[in-house]
């Protein structure tokens, strides 16, 4: 079955596909988009399954429609960095899961809109899946484009004027990170005449001229950056993700930032392979944006009341932990920056999918207001307990491996001071997940209904629960992703020598 | 040299059987008192009998020794009675067996009985051990011990003065005790574990610099106990606030444990050869020449009875440390015996001190006058242990200095015979008067009439104390008669001085 | 030799099934009890059920799965492990009787006994950690798990010493982590069962950053000045709680740990080699007297005693520093006696807290009278940490004193004076006052603590007293601290 070649063009096409014939299929009864989109993301999730089989059994492999050869035809690609599509599945399908109750929930959203919901979010999840098959620039930006658009109206869905202005201002990030890519795009495609990212690698090492390439590579870098949210162009992601839906947040937060850091591998392995340029300096500023990433991140959040907000601020902290792994550009390091591309989507899904369950609950979202939760809802405490605990990277859970490979990958690049930035900037990451984990066990509740309220619905719970076990088991089966991921960081490297 | 190796249990038994009488008073105290003294009696009895059976075996050239209890991998707790462990033994099982059978009259109507009697039947046992320790380190384990353990008894009447007493006690006792446990540790550094025995553990091969280290721990740790001189701040205090016939023990035996500990050490951990060498010798003479007129002189000024009575032990015990001080076979006879003599004499004088206190009110001396006619039996005793004191022929003082002097000039050193005559002189001065007071001086009419004759105390005080008051004569007229002090000194002396 | 051996991981999956039970159907009391009570014992007897193999030399392994490539959740159970995991084992049989009757009427008890469990759990793991992934492993989760034990009153003071408690270790931990990370970098290896891994050939500037993450990481939990600070501050937490971090598990996980960085990461030839382990003496002897000297001043009677555990447990660091097999031998064996005197001394200060509610020294005049038998088991510790002869403190200080000698480091002889002094000074006074400082007025009745908190506090002054008489019977924990010195020192 897994090597069946068209599974490669399914998993880009069905959730588009479906996303297109959800208002469709809802015209009866809105009740349905919901069940449709989980049978979609089910059909992309047995393709990206078989997907990931095969490229860890056979590595790379590719897909050309219609048998043209590229650069000429459009090309798909598959390496191991693409089976990020399994955490973008995954988290889809939960997404969609979840969202089954909590949307109908949401005040503000007209029942009649949702079907639409699911259409964007389906589009968004596709956006991303081909955002990362893709071999080929130019659509590359196109997928950027579906996703992006869908991430705002996504954000702005629940027609809130906040939400309206979070969207906007996330909108005009998104755009000029959007042209910024785009611009690049035409450059390279003016000094090179390709679009194919392998043949535009070979063809950028011959150029006379490298100056072109680097401001293509500059362009692509910042355009990327912003998409992940580095300091300091990180400021369209704290209103976003914490206004957004829960769910939606538990997308943006936990998926839709790694396409940053997914291009960014991508514009690295262009640059790498063509040699034409030094990155050292690209990878000494990643490196530092990285690091102050994760302490600014970690400060802000210290300063956060709203639970959401909070967990927005968080994933800065974490961007910062895998953009300086890749800027470290050693084995070990970016290793452990690709794996916490994984673990942080499943971390911060977790957490954002149990907040969202509080807030469903109580309808509070600060930890003042939230105090002593954790009698009542114990299950979903637990789940943020084990999120948080991961996202520290306290060991055995899915966040310690990543930092122990990043931290490695500090040494190893005799760069210890960043080593340093790292383990200790998660402890000032830490301070404010315990704030939190004190809010909900161990200080008496400001309104004493908390005390009242029972656990979120099995849809709601039983996602949460099944990330936060994740949580653990990826950090206990570490090695498998870590063993999965090492071939593609060979070959990502391999062009330095080393 | 060492004579026959005897196993045996019967040092075990001597330790063990006021552990046992630990036990029993606290039982019996549930009874009734009487049934506590007569249970008391009974084994503080058993145990003299059994220290002085043993010595006729020692005097036979017989050593008993028993192994017990590996502490630490490389030191048992080893005891094996030798001629001086068995004198010293049955000296203080003797003053116990005494001070016990007072102790029932004196402390009839006293508090917390059972913790008194607890404590001093424990105290003898540590004692014993000390007396029959077999190496240095069971020696520290029952020093440490009794030198805390004596602690409550001190401060047993729980006055202001006794609290203050018992803290400055337990603060000397316990940096003495530090002292010698790290001379033990030193030693066993050096030599590893070794029996004590004549001819010492040390041998001039080792390091001098060490040595004389060792050497200074150790004197300085036990002069605390011993009350040499800059060491003896806690004694005035201690026995004031002590009961009486703790007073007795306490000076009798416990100061002279220290003593007894400089003795172990110069002639069983160092041996006179290498002392003789070492030349640290006159340096403990001379400290200890100065402590018999200093703290004599100081007897005089006091008022207090047995506050005076403390200063003479310390002046007395300057005696000892001086005797062994000269390094020589005579001295080395006068001290050992001293001990013994010094034991029964003073605890004379403090038994009478107590009867003076409890039956007459009289605390100082300026209140003595005219005390021989109420208590006439008390006096008489006293004035006895005061002649012994002096050094009066025949009495038992007289013995001890004789050989002391003989000592001297073997060691020729006259001007420590003037020491040793000044010492006396000053004991007339400072005993003298007390027994001139009782006899001679009319009383104060008002107390004359208030109390009138009769004030003696009942049998059960004043047959311990004329007992001990006639042993001061007995061990003055029979001192060379086998099995007593003199033959067992002896027979100790000459296998330190082969 | 080593043989694998379930047992390894069967002791701490004891104690953490045993979490779970309380966790998932701990609600009922006598259930509760019934779990707490029956693991506690069980994982006595498979802990005990290794040690005669372990006195012949076995060593236990399992390994469990790959962590991550190259480094394993591994686990053996050396001699020295061993020797803590049988401290901290039997401990936690008497923590649990005194906690049972400690925590009655309490809230969270469920809570309270879930995380003791989870502690205990990676305490063993802990002690049978084969590298220093694994070790760092439970290490973080320790911290983590004494986090709702410490602010388990949940008042403000208790939620403020949690902060103080997580931002010191974490910040520990982190070092720990840095000083793990360039290890393996250096060597290729984490692995605990050599005596010594690094080389020389590494360079001073990495060794130097090295031993200062590890040392200066463990040094935390253990308390070590000027790394401290947190430690007095959770004395807010429940006495069983304060045992649980004094003896049985928290700082004794740092002191472990140093112990395990000087001895199987360094090795001792190397740190004499390089003499890093000089300013560590310095550091711990000036621990010993400066928290004894704060201690005489303290008068609630857990802070006290927190600033003695301070001092105490740099005996262990002072050991470890000292690079003699001698000094070793005390290091190891003070783990024992220190836990098992101070937790004597935790549950005399828990007893006289839920039997009269007093807290403060001054407080406790005429107590012995009241509670003679508590009171006795607190003046037998207290006379173990003086170092009086047939005390477990004896040992320490006989060995430790060897060791001085043995290195040349004759001034530790003083420190070692000094600081028995300064144990008088600020127990002393305890005694005196509950015994000789009659209550004026009335006579008090004897009124003992209730049975479960008198039985585990006499028992554990038993152990002190047999800790001190029997160091060199077969069987006993010694014989395991010796051989573990024999392994390091390659004797």
């Amino acid at each position: 079955m897994a090597a069946w070649p068209h599974w490669l063009p399914l998993v880009v096409f069905a959730p588009l596909l479906g996303a297109v014939l959800t208002p469709i299929v809802s015209l009866r009864s809105r009740h349905v988009a919901p069940w449709w989109a989980l049978a979609v993301m089910s059909v992309t999730s047995v393709a990206a399954l078989f997907l990931v089989l095969r490229v860890a059994s056979e590595g790379p492999f590719s897909y050309l429609p219609g048998g043209w050869q590229p650069p000429y035809g459009i090309e798909l690609r598959f390496d191991e960095f693409s089976a990020v599509i399994s955490v973008i599945c995954l988290i889809g399908w939960l997404a969609v899961l979840y969202s089954l109750r909590y949307i109908e929930w949401l005040r503000e959203v007209p029942k009649e809109r949702i079907p639409y919901y699911y259409a964007l979010l389906l589009l968004n999840l596709g956006g991303m899946i081909g955002f990362v098959v893709t071999g080929d620039l130019f659509n590359l930006f196109v997928f950027l484009e579906i996703l992006s658009l869908s991430a705002y109206a996504l954000v702005a869905f629940s027609g809130e004027h906040i939400a309206e202005m979070a969207a906007f201002k996330y909108l005009l990030m998104g755009a000029i990170s959007s042209l910024l890519v785009l611009f690049s795009v035409g450059i390279i495609f003016g000094i090179t005449g390709s679009l194919n990212m392998a043949d535009v690698a070979t063809r950028i090492g011959q150029l006379d001229s490298a100056a072109p390439a680097a401001l293509a590579l500059a362009m692509l870098a910042i355009g990327f950056m912003v998409k992940a949210a580095l300091f300091p162009v990180h400021i369209w992601l704290p209103d976003a993700h914490a206004i957004a839906p829960s769910p939606i947040s538990a997308v943006l937060s936990g998926l839709v930032v790694k396409v940053g850091i997914i291009g960014l591998i991508r514009v690295y392995q262009i640059y790498y392979t063509s040699g034409v340029l030094d990155l050292h300096t690209l990878n000494q500023v990643l490196v530092w944006l990285g690091a102050i990433s994760i302490v600014m991140g970690a400060f802000f959040a210290i300063f956060q009341d709203d639970i959401k907000l909070m967990l927005a601020y968080s994933t800065i902290s974490n961007v910062g932990y895998i953009v300086m792994g890749l800027g470290l550009s050693t084995n070990f390091s970016v290793i452990g920056g690709s794996v916490h591309v994984f673990n942080h989507a499943l971390i911060k899904a977790t957490l954002f999918l149990a907040a969202g369950a509080l807030i469903y609950r109580t309808g509070y979202r600060t930890l003042t207001d939230l105090r002593g939760i954790g009698r009542s809802m114990p299950l979903t405490c637990i789940a943020i307990s084990i999120g948080a605990i991961s996202i520290v990277g306290i060991p055995p859970t899915a966040g310690f491996l990543c930092k122990w490979y990043i931290a490695l990958g500090a040494f190893e690049a005799d760069q210890p001071f960043f080593g340093f930035a790292l383990i200790f900037g998660a402890l000032f990451i830490f301070i404010y997940y315990i704030r939190m984990v004190n809010a909900f066990y161990f200080q008496a509740p400001v309104h004493p209904e908390i005390l009242e309220v029972t656990e979120a619905p099995l849809s709601m719970l039983a996602p949460t629960l099944f990330l936060a076990s994740l949580c653990l088991i990826m950090g206990i089966l570490g090695r498998i992703p870590l063993a999965f991921i090492e071939p593609a960081a060979a070959r990502l490297l391999a062009p330095l020598g080393g | 040299m060492t004579g026959r190796l005897v196993t045996s249990v019967m040092p075990v038994a001597a330790v063990f059987l006021p552990l046992a009488g630990v036990v029993a008073g606290l039982v019996l105290g549930r009874i009734s008192g009487r049934a506590r003294a007569w249970g008391l009696g009974a084994i503080c009895a058993a145990t003299a009998a059994l220290t002085i059976a043993l010595i006729p075996g020692v005097l036979d050239g017989s050593v008993y020794e028993i192994y017990l209890l590996r502490l630490t991998p490389v030191i048992w707790i080893h005891l094996r009675v030798d001629a001086m462990g068995a004198l010293f033994a049955a000296t203080a099982a003797l003053l116990w067996l005494l001070a016990l059978v007072y102790s029932v009259g004196y402390m009839a109507d006293g508090h917390r009985l059972g913790r008194y009697y607890a404590f001093f039947m424990l105290c003898l046992s540590w004692t014993l051990g000390v007396a029959y320790a077999g190496n240095l380190l069971t020696f520290l384990i029952f020093y440490e011990l009794f030198s805390i353990l004596t602690y409550p008894l001190v401060v047993h009447e729980e006055t202001p003065e006794a609290m203050a007493a018992g803290t400055k006690y337990i603060i000397y006792i316990l940096m003495g005790g530090s002292l010698v446990l790290l001379g033990v540790v030193f030693t066993f550094f050096l030599a590893g574990d070794q029996t004590l025995t004549a001819g010492g553990i040390l041998n001039a091969t080792m390091d001098r610099t060490s040595l004389l280290v060792i050497f200074w721990c150790f004197i300085v740790g036990f002069g605390v106990k011993a009350a040499l001189v800059p060491l003896h701040g806690w004694v005035p205090d201690a026995h004031p606030a002590a009961p009486a016939p703790f007073s007795a023990v306490l000076s009798g035996v416990m100061v002279a444990a220290g003593s007894f500990g400089i003795m172990r050490v110069v002639f069983q951990v160092f041996g006179t050869e290498l002392l003789a060498e070492l030349g640290v010798m006159p340096v403990l003479a001379g400290i200890a020449a100065f402590t018999v007129v200093f703290a004599a002189v100081l007897a005089v000024g006091q008022d207090n009875i047995k506050r005076r009575l403390a200063y003479s032990t310390i002046s007395q015990m300057g005696y000892v440390a001086l005797g062994v001080g000269l390094l020589g076979a005579e001295a080395t006879i006068g001290a050992l015996v001293h001990i013994t003599n010094h034991a029964f004499m003073k605890g004379t004088l403090f038994l009478c001190a107590g009867l003076l206190i409890k039956r007459a009110g009289i605390h100082n001396v300026s209140e003595m006058a005219g005390a021989a006619k109420r208590m006439p039996v008390t006096m008489a005793a006293f004035a006895l242990a005061t002649l012994g004191m002096i050094g009066t022929p025949p009495l038992s003082g007289f013995i001890s200095k004789w050989y002391l002097g003989l000592g001297i000039l073997d060691a020729d050193q006259p001007l420590y015979l003037a020491v040793l005559l000044g010492g006396a002189l000053l004991a007339a001065i400072y005993l003298l008067p007390i027994v001139y007071a009782a006899y001679f001086k009319k009383p104060p009419t008002i107390a004359a009439e208030d109390t009138g004759e009769g004030a003696e105390a009942p049998a059960s005080m004043l047959v311990p104390t004329v007992i001990a008051s006639a042993l001061t004569l007995v061990l003055g007229l029979a001192a060379t008669v086998p099995g007593f002090p003199y033959s067992l000194a002896r027979m100790a002396t000459e296998a330190f001085f082969r | 030799m080593e043989v694998t051996d379930i047992r390894v991981i069967l002791a701490p999956a004891i104690s953490l099934l045993c979490a779970a039970l309380v966790f998932v159907a701990g609600s009922n009391k006598h259930w509760r009890r019934f779990w707490m009570l029956s693991a506690a014992t069980l994982k006595l007897g498979v802990v005990m059920s290794m040690l005669p193999g372990s006195l012949q030399g076995t060593v236990y392994t399992w390994d469990m799965i790959d962590f991550t490539p190259g480094i394993g959740l591994a686990f053996r159970a050396d001699a020295l492990g061993m020797f803590f995991a049988a401290v901290s084992s039997t401990l936690w049989v008497i923590t649990t009787i005194y906690a049972i009757g400690y925590m009655t009427g309490d809230e969270h008890r469920v809570r309270f006994f879930g995380f003791f469990a989870l502690c205990v759990s990676t305490t063993v793991g802990l002690a049978f950690a084969e590298n220093l992934l694994t070790f760092f492993l439970f290490y973080e989760m320790l911290t983590i798990c004494t986090y709702p034990l410490v602010i388990h009153d949940e008042t403000p003071d208790a939620l403020k010493a949690g902060r103080k408690y997580l931002t010191y270790t974490l910040i520990g931990g982190a070092f720990i982590m840095v000083g793990s990370v360039i290890v393996y970098d250096a060597t290729g290896t984490l692995s605990l069962g050599h005596p010594g891994i690094l080389s020389a050939e590494l360079g001073t500037r990495t060794l130097l950053l090295i031993f200062v993450s590890l040392v200066g990481g463990f040094a935390v939990k253990a308390a070590v000045m000027p790394l401290h600070g947190w430690l007095p501050s959770a004395m807010v937490a429940p006495t069983p709680v304060s045992a649980l971090l004094h003896a049985v598990a928290v700082v004794k996980a740092g002191a472990f740990g140093i112990l395990r960085t000087i001895y199987n990461v360094f090795g001792v030839d190397l740190l004499e080699e390089i003499g890093f382990a000089v300013p560590l003496m310095w550091i711990a002897a000036f621990t010993i007297l400066a928290a004894s000297l704060v201690a005489i001043f303290q008068d609630n009677i857990k802070r006290r005693l927190a600033f003695s555990t301070i001092s105490q447990l740099s005996y262990i660091v002072l050991g470890a520093a000292l690079l003699t097999p001698f000094a070793a031998t005390a290091a190891i064996v003070h783990i024992a006696n220190q836990a098992f005197a101070k937790i004597t001394m935790f549950f005399v200060a828990g007893a006289i807290q839920r039997t009269t509610g007093k807290t403060n020294v001054h407080e406790l005049a005429g107590i012995g009278y009241r509670m003679p038998w508590t009171m006795g088991a607190f003046t037998v510790a207290a006379l173990s940490f003086i170092g009086m002869p047939l005390f477990a403190g004896f040992i320490t200080k006989w060995y430790l004193s060897l060791g001085a000698l043995e290195s040349g480091e004759y001034w530790v002889l003083a420190v070692m004076i000094a600081s028995a002094m300064l144990n008088a000074a600020y127990f002393l006074p305890i005694v005196y006052l509950a015994f000789f400082k009659a209550p004026p007025g009335t006579k008090l009745r004897v009124a003992e603590a209730r049975p479960t908190l008198l039985i585990s506090t006499l028992v554990a002054a038993a152990y002190v007293i047999v800790l001190g008489t029997t160091a060199e019977v077969p069987g006993m924990p010694f014989s395991l601290a010796q051989a573990a010195v024999h392994f390091v020192f390659g004797m």
